[in-house]
This record gives C-alpha cells, sequence and structure tokens, in this order.
C-alpha cells in the first residue's frame, strides 16, 4: 500500500501527500468516529483501535430494529407474541415531513415493543425486538 | 418602498432575503422557534422575535404568533420565502387584514392557483394543454379508483394542498392503489393539514421544466425563461439548470408566453412559477400545464444567474407598488447556470434524512459559485425541519463550464457531523446521460444504484490516514474543531 505524508495545516484541514501528488482534506471528530472528507467524499473512521482502525458505515442490519435518527413513532403495526415474516412493517416513523418505515429484517416473532404510537424516539434504541 | 419587513421562514431562504433587505435599506426581522436560537438567521436579521417551539406548527406554521411578531416590531410586510405559510391563502388574507403587505400573490389567486382544480379550470380559460387528471369529489378508496380508470394505470397520487413531491405516489396498477392512497391521505394531512387526493395520468420519461414568471399591479407581465428541473428523486428536485437542454428558442418562447397568459388570466401579482411537464425535445415537444406555485421557489438562483435578474428585490419592489423594470424584450439569458441541493441526508439508506451537528462546515469559494445557505460550523441540522443544507449555484459560459465549475465546487465542500449527499450529487453531475442532458423525471431513480454505488465506498486508505493524523475533539456535539496539537498530529507517513 501506499505511503502517506499528513500534514495538519490547522482548523481541521490535513494536506495528503502520496510523495509526488498532495491534496487537501478535512478531518475532526472524536477517534470513535472520525469524519473525513476529501475529493468529496465523507467518511467516518473508528481509530480507537489504532492500526486496527475499522471503518464504520452505519446500515440497516447492525442498526437492528433501531430510529436511524430522531423521529416521532407514527403508528406501531405489530404486538408482543406476534409472528412476522421479512419485510413486514413493524413501526412508521416519521421525521422530517417523511415517513420512516421500520420492516421486519427476518422472520421471527415479536419478543417486545418498546415502542408506543406518538413517542419521540431517539437513534440507536430499538424499537422493537425480534426472538 | 416599505421600511420593515418580517421574513416568516427560517434556513437558507430567510438569510436570502434578509441579504435583500440589507441592499434596499430595509430593516429586517427574523423569527425563530426555540430549535433555531442560535441559527443564522436569527444573528442575521436586524431584529428578531422568537415565536414558538421547535415544531413548526406552533412556530414557523402559526399565523397567529407570526403576526404577532409583525405588530409587536412594527412591520410593514411580510414576505414568506417558501414552504411554511408562503401558499397559506388564509394567511396571505390575515396579513392584509392586519394592514400588512404580504410579499406574493393576492390571496384568492393563492387559493385559486392552490386547488389543483381551480388551476386547471384557469389553464383551460388561458388555452394551455393540460395533463388528464381530477380531485374525486367523493374521497373513498373506491371513487378514487373509478377515477383513476378512465385516466389509465400508472397514475399518480397527490396531496391537492401539496407540492415538493411530499405525499406523492406512483401507482403502477390498482391493486397497488389502496396501499398508496392510505401513505399519500398520511402524509398529506401531516405536511399540509389536508388529506385530500388528486389523481392524474403518469407522462412516460417527461421532463419537468417550469417558467418564471413576473408581474406588477400595473399590468405589466414578463416571463424569466425556464428552469429544467427533471432530476428528482421521489418527486422531489435535486438538480435545476438553466436553460433546458430540451427547449428551442421557439419553443421556449412558446411556453413563457403561455406562462404569462396563465399568470394574467389567474389575475396573478408578484414572482411565481409556472410549472409543465414536457414530452418529446424539439419543436416537435408537446407541453402540458401542471401547477403553479405562488411563490419563490428554491431553484429560483439559477434564473438570477443567467438573467441577472434578483428576483427577491423584484418582489418587494412589486409588493411596494412599483412597475416592473424592464420589458420582455430587455430580458434575455446569459450562458447557463445549475443548482444542486445539497441535503443532510444518507443515499446509502434511501436518503433517510440525518440529524446532527455541523463539526466543520467550510463552504467553497471560487469563480463562478454561488452558496446558498443558511447554517454556520458548530451549528446543527435539527430533527425538526426540512433537511436542506445548503444549495451550491455554478454558472458558466456553457453548461459543460457550469457543470465543471459545481463538481470541483462539491469536491471542495467538506462538511463533517452529518451525512450528506455530496457525493451523490457528484456522481450525478458526472453521469454520461447527465453530461449529454439526457434527463427525464425517472432518470435519477432508474440510475440510483449506480450514483450510490460509486459515492459510497469505504475509505481509502489516504482518508483512514487522514483519521489516523487528525487532531481529535471531545464526542461532546457542539464544539468546533481546535488547533490544539495531540501526539496524532505528529505522525508522519502512516501505513494505511
Amino acid at each position: 500500500m501506499v505511503d502517506f505524508d499528513v500534514t495538519p495545516l490547522g482548523n481541521g484541514r490535513y494536506q495528503v501527500s502520496d510523495g509526488t501528488q498532495q491534496r487537501l482534506a478535512y478531518a475532526t471528530g472524536p477517534s470513535a468516529s472520525r469524519w473525513v472528507f476529501i475529493d468529496g467524499r465523507t467518511f467516518v473512521v473508528d481509530v480507537t483501535g489504532g492500526t486496527d482502525s475499522k471503518v464504520r458505515r452505519t446500515r440497516d442490519d447492525d442498526m437492528g430494529l433501531a430510529s436511524p435518527m430522531p423521529a416521532t413513532v407514527a403508528s406501531v403495526h405489530v404486538s408482543e407474541g406476534q409472528p412476522v415474516s421479512r419485510g413486514d412493517l413493524l413501526v412508521m416513523l416519521e421525521a422530517m415531513k417523511m415517513e420512516l418505515p421500520i420492516k421486519a429484517p427476518r422472520d421471527g416473532r415479536v419478543r417486545k415493543v418498546a415502542c408506543a404510537q406518538g413517542e419521540l424516539v431517539q437513534p440507536g434504541v430499538p424499537l422493537v425486538e425480534l426472538d | 418602498m416599505f421600511r420593515r419587513l418580517l421574513i416568516a421562514n427560517r434556513g437558507e431562504i430567510a438569510v436570502r432575503i434578509i441579504r435583500a433587505c440589507r441592499e434596499l435599506g430595509i430593516e429586517s426581522v427574523a423569527v425563530y422557534s426555540d430549535a433555531d436560537s442560535s441559527a443564522p438567521h436569527r444573528a442575521l436579521a436586524d431584529r428578531a422575535v422568537r415565536i414558538g417551539p421547535a415544531p413548526a406548527a406552533h412556530s414557523y406554521l402559526s399565523t397567529e404568533a407570526v403576526l404577532r411578531a409583525a405588530k409587536e416590531t412594527g412591520a410593514e410586510a411580510i414576505h414568506p420565502g417558501y414552504g411554511f405559510l408562503a401558499e397559506n391563502h388564509t394567511f396571505a388574507a390575515a396579513c392584509i387584514a392586519g394592514g400588512l403587505i404580504f410579499v406574493g400573490p393576492p390571496p384568492d389567486v393563492i387559493a385559486s392557483l392552490g386547488s389543483k382544480i381551480a388551476a386547471r379550470h384557469v389553464a383551460a380559460r388561458a388555452g394551455i394543454p393540460v395533463v388528464p387528471g381530477e380531485t374525486p369529489s367523493d374521497q373513498s378508496e373506491a371513487a378514487i379508483a373509478d377515477a383513476a380508470r378512465p385516466i389509465g394505470f400508472p397514475v399518480l397520487i397527490k396531496p391537492s394542498a401539496g407540492g415538493g413531491g411530499i405525499g406523492m405516489k406512483a401507482v403502477l396498477d390498482e391493486a397497488s392503489l389502496p396501499a398508496a392512497i392510505a401513505q399519500g391521505r398520511r402524509e398529506a394531512i401531516a405536511a399540509f393539514g389536508d388529506g385530500t387526493l388528486y389523481v392524474e395520468r403518469l407522462i412516460d420519461r417527461p421532463r419537468h421544466v417550469e417558467v418564471q414568471v413576473l408581474l406588477d399591479g400595473h399590468g405589466n407581465a414578463v416571463y424569466l425563461f425556464e428552469r429544467e428541473c427533471s432530476l428528482q428523486r421521489r418527486h422531489q428536485k435535486i438538480v435545476e439548470e438553466a436553460p433546458s437542454t430540451a427547449l428551442t428558442s421557439r419553443l421556449r418562447a412558446r411556453m413563457g408566453e403561455a406562462a404569462v397568459a396563465l399568470a394574467s388570466t389567474a389575475g396573478y401579482r408578484n414572482a411565481g412559477t409556472v410549472e409543465f411537464l414536457l414530452e418529446g425535445t424539439g419543436d416537435e415537444a408537446r407541453f402540458y400545464f401542471l401547477e403553479m406555485n405562488t411563490r419563490l421557489q428554491v431553484e429560483h438562483p439559477v434564473t438570477e444567474q443567467t438573467t441577472g435578474v434578483d428576483i427577491v428585490l423584484a418582489q418587494l419592489a412589486v409588493a411596494a407598488g412599483e412597475p416592473l423594470p424592464w420589458s420582455q424584450g430587455e430580458l434575455s439569458q446569459r450562458g447557463h447556470a445549475i443548482e444542486v441541493r445539497v441535503y443532510a441526508e444518507d443515499p446509502a439508506q434511501n436518503d433517510l434524512p440525518q440529524a446532527g451537528p455541523l463539526l466543520l462546515y467550510r463552504e467553497p469559494m471560487m469563480p463562478g459559485i454561488r452558496v446558498d445557505s443558511g447554517v454556520v460550523e458548530g451549528g446543527e441540522i435539527s430533527v425538526h425541519y426540512d433537511p436542506l443544507i445548503a444549495k451550491l449555484i455554478a454558472w458558466g459560459d456553457t453548461r459543460e463550464r457550469a457543470r465543471r465549475r459545481a463538481v470541483a465546487a462539491l469536491r471542495n465542500y467538506p462538511i463533517l457531523g452529518v451525512r450528506t449527499n455530496i457525493a451523490f450529487l457528484i456522481a450525478l453531475l458526472e453521469h454520461p446521460r447527465f453530461i449529454s442532458g439526457d434527463v427525464d423525471t425517472g432518470f435519477v431513480d432508474l440510475e440510483r444504484a449506480t450514483l450510490v454505488a460509486s459515492s459510497a465506498d469505504d475509505p481509502p486508505a489516504e482518508a483512514v490516514n487522514v483519521a489516523m493524523a487528525a487532531t481529535g475533539i471531545a464526542a461532546t456535539g457542539n464544539s468546533a474543531p481546535t488547533n490544539v496539537p495531540d501526539p496524532w498530529t505528529m505522525l508522519r507517513g502512516w501505513r494505511g
């Protein structure tokens, strides 16, 4: 892999050089989720592990059944004990004038419904648990 | 000209209007909700009044709160911006009843053009073709299905009261109709407080081309040419440009004259936009009246950059009773302008809106680039409002030059702390079909997978190196990045 020299320019700006070509990058944020902007692309990198730094990219599957953002629960479509199939609508959220459906990622049975209609929910907190 | 203007809006458009006030020597009054107490529009205005809690229904959508603020500050006029109360004829009427100048068309004109049925009658009177469709007077599911059948599937279901693509659903067959009606109605009620639905024929691969018009109170009416707004995702515009690559000068003149005829027939005054669907290209293309937006448009800057007309200044002049200073023959388009809408959203998660702190926010500054924004570094994208961060407008003497400028500017537009659609927009502007100007309203959704894939790779080694070398900040939200060196800044040549 190529070696890159990174020189801080202050105020979140960094110069990245591969020895011949140099580019401007921007970075900030805590080590667990450090934001980087380079060439029009933005990345969030976890650098807490030093050289074993991993990419952290939030996706539906690792978010489980949580809201991806602060939102209001518009309606709850399942109850505890109910069997569900992959793709079934579990909870309808509403945020920023849009409806955000939370759907079952797989077949299963609803173990717990952890939200109620009208409730303001925070990201990362599971709304429904499946067996 | 009035001396004090209240701006009943927030974000980039409030900032845009405050700047116009500065230029004219008008005192600006901002209104803000609790969520916007440190927002730029509040800080920039000459005066600012708190109008309520974060939810828009109790602040930016509250006629009572806005009018109280106007009264308290002695404002003589109100500019509604776009969204919120901008197309609410009751609000416009209440302003006038309260002795204020409403910067926009007369309330009865807003009402008639805001209703899709009445607007189509106006178009028919002006002799302008419309897309087949109707608002069933019986709004039951069965009656809407009855209305959809003679129009022929696929149909489009949309809120009668709305705009901006909210609550709009494409329905391919009758079986999918009930779900689309239910969801469309819920979104219509949530966004506009009115669940009435409109159903119309879906035209295959249409372009969305709109014409900016300006009419004063002295019988003068002009068009400021077209904006091509075909690049939409889920019926919401993300890239707009002027001129349109589909229009010949003859078609442009025909559409411009049709737009002016429609606005004149409606008794319109001030700035407005007549939206058309365009089928085909060249002199043979057919255009259908879609709707008229009775307000300033989000994408008005592409018209400003190509005509040299400041539309907000013109709005204020017309509202103050002045005549338009130019005739149609004095107006022309020069060069090409492209606007991209920078949103806090994640294209990899189906454009899910993102809320969060703007840990780092730096607007590009280069020739031919204009950025209209209402945020600052250290601020926050709130969950309560539209996730639009800014509009970036590139001008060039040719379309290709404007396009390259837009790409170069986006590559130099770091926004950290919330995910944005910047990489997606770059991929869009670099797509061969966009480069050739061959676009229609289905283009973005059709090419979505390709566009997302090219904008969402894993971080390359250089990004990881920068992350390792960067000076961290505390994970406490709003703190701005610091210059305090830490051991990481000493790192050189990290092996990624």
